[in-house]
């Protein structure tokens, strides 16, 4: 980590603090995980930093785990600001908590949340990434990650549906609709930087005949707090989604293509926010779900002269198809939208991150050139299918992808579902603009 | 911290190519990024999306999400990306010296 990283407290070391960490985050759980590795090697193979980097076994998840959290139970919390910043360059440099080595241990030790026990205690400190610090004020302050007022949020959905009258006729972005079958959230870089999302997912939504709305707030369904170790505030975000949704009686939330939202809302989320069973107090789709369903019940018909010719590969982000379960869904959906489709090896639940995920893309340019060396397995995969298109449901595979593509040559295009889905979908006579 | 060399200036960046500070910024860094953006040619156009980004940025701290862009400079979302081809959150943003936008972005 960097010398002068000023965001980075220099206080002494709250051990009680960090014991509290310890004893309460499943202190028993993590003891044993501990007590039982036997340090057989086999989650080395399975992370893809330690391919990249010619199998150095620094870098394998055992090690991890035990030169981070192991010595910080070993320590009873009696560690030093110096060991501290040590366990930042690990655990945030080093591992996306993509749970790969958490699935082919044969003991089955949950390395992924040992790591994001240790960002915690590593958190609490004041010891975390710059570039998710400054989200964690934002989400604080506004409720979302980017720092954005309601009224320019509803003034942008106001601004897409008015931009896309062009395309479909009587387009809307519903607000707070009471009662609505899916509460629609999304990823703030959406409604920021890239408007034109919100604009494709409300013509498919118009065309699908969907009953949907966004809400006002607690519309974004990123969770960065949680990667960066702040369960509190992690909490508090999840919570603020769920509750939005229960106060506009939606049935479902449905979230944009985003992976870890996908894990914040279904998986962690309960937790996090209070649900001692683990269940969310409202059905939560990806829209990896939804866009299948469309295609398959025929609310959603393809143009076969628009099909993709080109080769298309799949990157299946870790926290919808590993974490999530649902691999099989994007590649239905390209099987209507694509005539050669080139899965990558391995794949599925087996597939590797792209390097981006875990908080590695929002961390900020103080990680980039470590997100392309290890994003060489990655850039490898994509090349050894011979596509030129690279489909993916999450906005942080989509990124580092793209920079991947720059820095590997790959030659390559990345595309959302939404995207080719809008390029290629019929639209019906009566929603044809005159 | 890497550097970059164009038409005899030397200016700090960052691992993602954008400049280390807003001051540093100047029109040499303009054409710099113009090369690597896919911009053939700087037109007035381009010019008035950098001004716009600069001016909400001296004012805000932040950069200006894409709404208020369309609506200062009068250019609907598809001519921005005309304008700029790798979009107003990464290629005008960096052009106009702006730092990386914080989040997932």
């Amino acid at each position: 980590m960097p010398e002068n990283s000023n965001h980075i407290s220099e206080q002494p070391v709250n051990v009680e603090k960090i014991k509290q960490i310890l004893d309460v985050n499943n202190g028993a759980r993590v003891r044993t995980w501990l007590n039982i590795c036997a340090s057989c090697g086999l989650c080395a193979e399975s992370c893809f930093f330690y391919l990249a980097k010619d199998k150095d076994p620094k870098v394998s998840p055992a090690y991890k785990f035990k030169t981070t959290l192991g010595e910080m139970y070993k320590k009873k919390g009696n560690v030093d600001r110096e060991f501290l910043k040590k366990c930042y360059d690990i655990l945030w440099g080093e591992c996306t908590t993509c749970k790969r080595c958490s699935m082919y241990c044969p003991f089955g030790i949950d390395i992924a949340t040992m790591i994001s026990t240790a960002r915690t205690v590593c958190w609490s400190q004041g010891v975390f990434p710059e570039g998710l610090a400054r989200t964690l004020t934002n989400y604080r302050e506004t409720g979302n990650q980017m720092g954005t007022s309601k009224e320019d949020f509803i003034e942008t959905c106001e601004w897409m549906a008015e931009e896309f009258e062009d395309e479909i006729k009587g387009i809307t972005i519903p607000i707070d609709r009471p009662g609505a079958k899916y509460m629609y959230t999304v990823n703030p870089r959406e409604p920021v930087y890239y408007p034109q999302d919100l604009g494709m997912a409300a013509q498919i939504f118009t065309v699908a005949g969907e009953d949907w709305t966004m809400p006002s707030s607690g519309w974004d369904c990123t969770n960065l707090p949680m990667f960066a170790g702040d369960r509190a505030l992690a909490g508090e975000v999840v919570r603020r989604m769920y509750d939005k949704a229960l106060e506009l009686g939606a049935e479902k939330i449905l979230i944009t293509e985003c992976g870890h939202a996908y894990r914040s809302a279904a998986f962690e989320g309960p937790y996090l926010a209070g649900y001692p069973d683990g269940k969310p107090p409202i059905e939560i789709v990806h829209s990896v779900q939804l866009l299948y369903q469309y295609l398959r019940d025929g609310r959603i018909s393809i143009d076969p002269d628009k099909r993709i010719e080109e080769p298309v590969t799949y990157q299946d982000p870790c926290n919808v198809s590993r974490n999530g379960g649902l691999w099989e869904e994007g590649r239905k959906i390209i099987e209507y939208l694509a005539k050669d489709f080139r899965d990558m090896s391995p794949n599925r639940e087996h597939n590797h991150c792209c390097g981006g995920g875990g908080g590695f893309i929002p961390m900020g340019s103080e990680f980039k050139s470590r997100r392309m060396v290890s994003g060489k397995i990655k850039a490898e995969q994509i090349k050894a299918t011979g596509a030129k298109i690279v489909i993916t449901p999450c906005h942080n595979c989509f990124d580092q992808i793209t920079d991947l593509n720059e820095e590997y040559d790959l030659g390559v295009k990345v595309s959302s579902l939404k995207e080719i889905i809008c390029e290629q979908m019929i639209i019906p006579d009566h929603l044809k603009p005159e | 911290m890497p550097t970059v060399e164009f038409e005899g200036n030397t200016f700090n960046i960052d691992e993602d190519g954008f400049i280390d500070d807003f001051n540093n910024w100047s029109e040499a860094w303009v054409r710099h990024v113009k090369t690597t953006e896919g911009i053939e040619e700087l037109t007035d156009e381009h010019w008035k999306v950098i001004k716009v980004l600069q001016d909400y940025y001296k004012k805000n701290g932040i950069a200006p999400m894409v709404r208020i862009l369309s609506k200062v400079t009068g250019f609907k979302l598809k001519y921005i990306y005309e304008l700029f081809p790798s979009g107003p959150g990464k290629g005008a943003c960096k052009m106009a010296g702006l730092p990386k936008p914080t989040g997932c972005v």
